[in-house]
């Protein structure tokens, strides 16, 4: 803010800074008017007050025509002003302060040229007041913003007379308010005149307290003796005040009372007024004696405000009358209320304060507005886009992934104070030095680039693309954030969909009704005939369940404690009892599931012959086996064999000898799976029965069963090997006693005879086919255990196959020729014979 | 899990997917976009209809554009193992001629 005033002081010497294009402009402008500006302000009209100060884009067509003359040339350089001479300035304020404090003296011996050199800075000069408009925001800044502290601080003491002990009084403060019609040449002369006069010894500390004491200090000091004549005049400048927000509006309301013509004192006097305000209170009381103050005494004061002034305040002394009527002005804000003001004086002391208080209440919020309101218009639109990007680009980063804030997103969020910090590092040490690279880089490159073109045209442009830039990606990133939020939370794959308010996400919502499975149904209808039995779809079902159920007890295995070695003490038995239980329950649940004790014959199918039709079904007995007891194992064995005909591993499956395999990929591999998933489990079981039930199952097969159909599976070839295997097993381990060993030959001799009009039919495929030694071991389990009347009638029986196997042995390759003959000496050796005797 | 009651987690229908689920390990057809069809075990499946296929033989419809005529040209493919995204899942049906 200071810069401003001061550029306009210093502008002229820096380079392109009469440019039109900045705001500021003007003031230089008016700077460099100064000369001519004599002339210029008298006859002024005050139209600058018109005009749009928001609106730069035209200052070129308002200015440009005055700068043109002084400085046109450096027109590209137009952020220079904004960098190198804001630095300058700033400078030179420093310096001017300085100067000020240390040597008042010189500036009263020598008023010509610290007159000028003040009346650039912040203490306006009688030309400067012309009203270019950017008046209002021209206010001291310097000198404000010390009044600012001092006077809240010292405020209280106001209402108090302790403080007298300030020597400057009102009384100089009061003549410049009084004239207001002085030429600028009358003022200048007048300021020269007084500055030779005794002021000189207070004015050091009147420059440097102006700002920090508040008026009415040193008019409640001096309230008889040293209000003077000029005090009037300087209720006047107070009145000023008091009706305008400090000075803010000064320069408008001045001249409607005072008259439009002279803008110029009026603007002068306002100055000095901000800290004068307060005064009103206590100057009422002493408004009688104040004429006979010595004009010296009121000097300071006068100062304090504007030590310029001082000079030209003696003209206005004139002026007795106006004291009444502006004192109550600043009260009532009503000027020409004479009669406020004589009430005033009559005052008791406490109203006195209580005015006081007011005053100086009125006087704070004026200041406030007044400080909050000085900068109005200072920022271009340019300045504004730029404080709008950068508030999204902060928007931006703050709703973006925080993970992205590396160095350079920090230093892209910083821009901007490093450039300024940059600045100012550069430009303390000493103001003519070049900006830092980094701040040159940044400033002149946005400074070309408006400076460049025309002004209005493109530079807007760009800042409205880039802030159309900015917003998109502040609306981006606030539409991933919740994305990624909650694809985090629910940890999902590829969750895109969600649910905001224009596309809630469809939630499938499917009531689930415990009856819903019976009713809803279609396949419902069906389930209750017996006769169309389980549909595939029940039976898909039964599988799910019984995997689930399978999973869950699996998990239970898993989660079991492991048995206390030794049989010591079990310190989990309670969980271990209570797994137990659950295991015990869904076992149940399983065994249910599997629907081994469906009625048989109630359906077409049983239910668990159609389970075990199904890849997953046969994969499922292996696990199955491991949860059932020996007697459930059995029942599942048991209703096997009984359904073996209805097997999808048997039924359709039937080879004949000679001819070719003639069975779909599909059954074949079921039979694969069949063998390699249930087999083992039913031959684990077998290995464990006791022969009475080895043999209950050959008699299921050979009463109950076709043997034929079975007999020519690979299925029931197998079955069929296992359960002989069995029984030979548990024979010669002992196991077997007599009685139960009869029980087996007696079915075992029922089934030979079942079997035996089959055997010729059992191989697979033709003799080349190969695929024939499960054949081989069925025939030699039959022949281990059947009687030498059996194994005549086997071989018999079976005599062409191992003769069209030895013969084809022949044309074999050796090895291929070998393996064929072991799987025939399989069967010949059961029964005490070999192959090679065939040979012969 | 605790108890062995009856729930309904069993083989009770109460979702879309509940139905596949008794296709798995059942060979499927499946529909893809982009003229796409696929018939295989089903292995897996998830929420997403992502499927994972064994034996599969896969089937793509494509427009040849001669001059004159637009001949539909299919063109198989087959894999032991497949992963099939769900997105691009048009139906899964069991497939019963196998």
């Amino acid at each position: 803010m200071s810069f401003q005033a001061n550029s306009s002081r210093h502008d002229m010497a820096a380079p392109g800074f009469g440019q039109s294009y900045d705001p500021f402009a003007d003031l230089s402008r008016s700077a460099d008017d100064i000369d001519e500006a004599l002339d210029f302000e008298d006859t002024y009209d005050g139209l600058g007050d018109t005009l749009d100060e928001t609106d730069d884009a035209f200052n070129d067509d308002t200015f440009g025509g005055d700068t043109g003359g002084v400085s046109h040339a450096p027109v590209g350089k137009d952020f220079d002003f904004f960098g190198q001479t804001a630095k300058v300035a700033n400078a030179i304020e420093e310096e001017h302060q300085r100067f000020s404090r240390q040597q008042p003296a010189p500036k009263s011996t020598q008023p010509s040229s610290s007159q000028t050199y003040n009346s650039g800075y912040a203490y306006q000069p009688a030309p400067k007041p012309a009203r270019t408009g950017y008046e209002k925001y021209k206010s001291e800044p310097v000198s404000d913003l010390q009044v600012d502290a001092s006077i809240w601080g010292v405020q209280p003491k106001k209402a108090t007379p302790v403080a007298p002990a300030q020597p400057q009084p009102a009384a100089p403060a009061a003549p410049p308010a009084g004239r207001k019609m002085m030429s600028l040449e009358e003022v200048e002369a007048a300021m020269r005149a007084q500055a030779k006069a005794p002021a000189q010894p207070q004015q050091p500390q009147p420059q440097l307290q102006a700002p920090s004491q508040p008026g009415p200090e040193p008019q409640a000091a001096f309230p008889h003796a040293h209000y003077s004549h000029q005090e009037p005049i300087n209720y006047q400048q107070q009145q000023f005040d008091n009706r305008q927000p400090r000075g803010f509006y000064a320069p408008d309301n001045q001249q409607l009372p005072q008259g439009a013509a002279h803008g110029h004192p009026i603007a002068i006097l306002q100055r000095p007024s901000t800290k004068s305000i307060p005064s009103n209170g206590p100057s009422v009381p002493s408004s009688l004696p104040q004429q006979h103050q010595p004009a010296p005494m009121g000097f300071p004061t006068q100062i304090l405000q504007n030590p310029n002034r001082m000079p030209g305040e003696p003209n206005r002394m004139n002026l007795p009358t106006h004291p009444t009527h502006r004192s109550q002005n600043s009260f009532t804000r009503q000027p020409q209320a004479g009669a406020n003001q004589a009430h005033l004086s009559h005052l008791s002391e406490q109203e006195k304060a209580s005015f006081l208080e007011a005053e100086a209440r009125r006087a704070k919020r004026n200041h406030k507005i007044h400080v909050l309101s000085k900068d109005n218009g200072l920022m271009t639109p340019q300045d504004k886009s730029f404080i709008t990007r950068i508030q999204l680009q902060q928007l931006v980063s703050a709703t973006g992934d925080p993970s992205e804030h590396g160095t350079d997103a920090a230093l892209a969020e910083d821009f901007y104070y490093q450039v300024l910090s940059s600045l100012r590092a550069g430009q303390r040490p000493n103001p003519n030095q070049p900006l830092n690279n980094f701040a040159q880089t940044y400033l002149f490159q946005t400074g070309t680039r408006h400076g460049g073109m025309r002004r209005q045209g493109r530079g807007p442009e760009n800042h409205m693309q880039r802030m159309e830039q900015q917003v998109q990606r502040a609306v981006e990133a606030a539409k991933n954030k919740p994305k990624n939020k909650q694809l985090v939370i629910e940890g999902s794959l590829g969750k895109i969909s969600f649910s905001n308010a224009k596309t809630p996400k469809p939630l499938l919502n499917i009531k689930r009704t415990e009856s819903s499975t019976e009713t809803t149904r279609p396949g419902s209808g069906h389930r209750s005939h017996p006769t169309t039995g389980t549909d595939k779809k029940e039976t898909l079902q039964n599988i799910e369940k019984v995997y689930l159920t399978l999973m869950k007890m699996e998990d239970l295995d898993r989660n079991m404690p492991p048995p206390p070695p030794n049989g010591g003490p079990d310190p989990d038995f309670e969980r271990r009892a209570e797994l137990q239980q659950q295991l015990q329950q869904l076992n149940e649940q399983l065994w249910n599931e599997l629907k081994v004790h469906e009625p048989i014959g109630a359906t077409s199918v049983h239910p668990f012959i159609a389970f075990l039709s199904y890849p997953k079904g046969k994969k499922a007995i292996g696990r199955v086996f491991n949860h059932l007891t020996l007697e459930q194992q059995t029942t599942i064995l048991t209703i096997i064999v009984i359904h073996l005909d209805q097997l999808d591993v048997v039924r359709g499956a039937q080879v004949q000898t000679g001819e070719p395999i003639n069975l779909n990929a599909a059954t074949r591999e079921s039979i694969e799976l069949f063998i390699v998933a249930v087999m083992p489990s039913l031959l684990h079981l077998l290995s464990k029965s006791e022969l009475h039930i080895v043999t209950g199952v050959l008699g299921l097969i050979t009463q109950n069963l076709n043997v034929d159909l079975v007999a020519r599976t690979r299925i029931g070839v197998s079955m069929l090997t296992m359960i002989l295997s069995r029984a030979e097993l548990a024979k010669q381990a002992g196991q077997a006693t007599e009685q139960s060993w009869q029980q087996w030959v007696a079915t075992f001799n029922q089934f030979f005879n079942a079997l035996e009009p089959t055997l010729p039919n059992i191989f697979p495929g033709t003799v080349a086919s190969g695929e024939d030694i499960y054949v081989w071991q069925f025939l030699a389990a039959i022949g281990i255990g059947a009687s030498p009347e059996e194994q005549q009638r086997l071989v018999l029986a079976v005599k062409d196959r191992v003769m069209d196997t030895v013969s084809l042995s022949k044309t074999l390759p050796p090895d291929m020729a070998k393996t064929r003959l072991d799987n025939v000496n399989l069967f010949m050796r059961s029964i005490g014979l070999d192959v090679e005797l065939l040979n012969n | 899990m605790a108890g062995g009651e009856e729930g309904p987690a069993g083989g009770s229908v109460s979702e879309p997917l509940d139905l596949v689920r008794l296709l798995l390990d059942e060979v499927v057809f499946v529909k893809l976009r982009g003229d796409r069809e696929l018939k295989g075990r089903l292995h897996a499946y998830d929420s997403h209809m992502n499927l994972v296929l064994g034996d599969v033989v896969e089937t793509i419809y494509t427009v040849d554009e001669d001059d004159d005529d637009e001949e539909i040209r299919t063109t198989t493919k087959k894999s032991e193992m497949l992963f099939v995204r769900g997105d691009s899942v048009v139906l899964v049906s069991p497939q019963n001629s196998s």
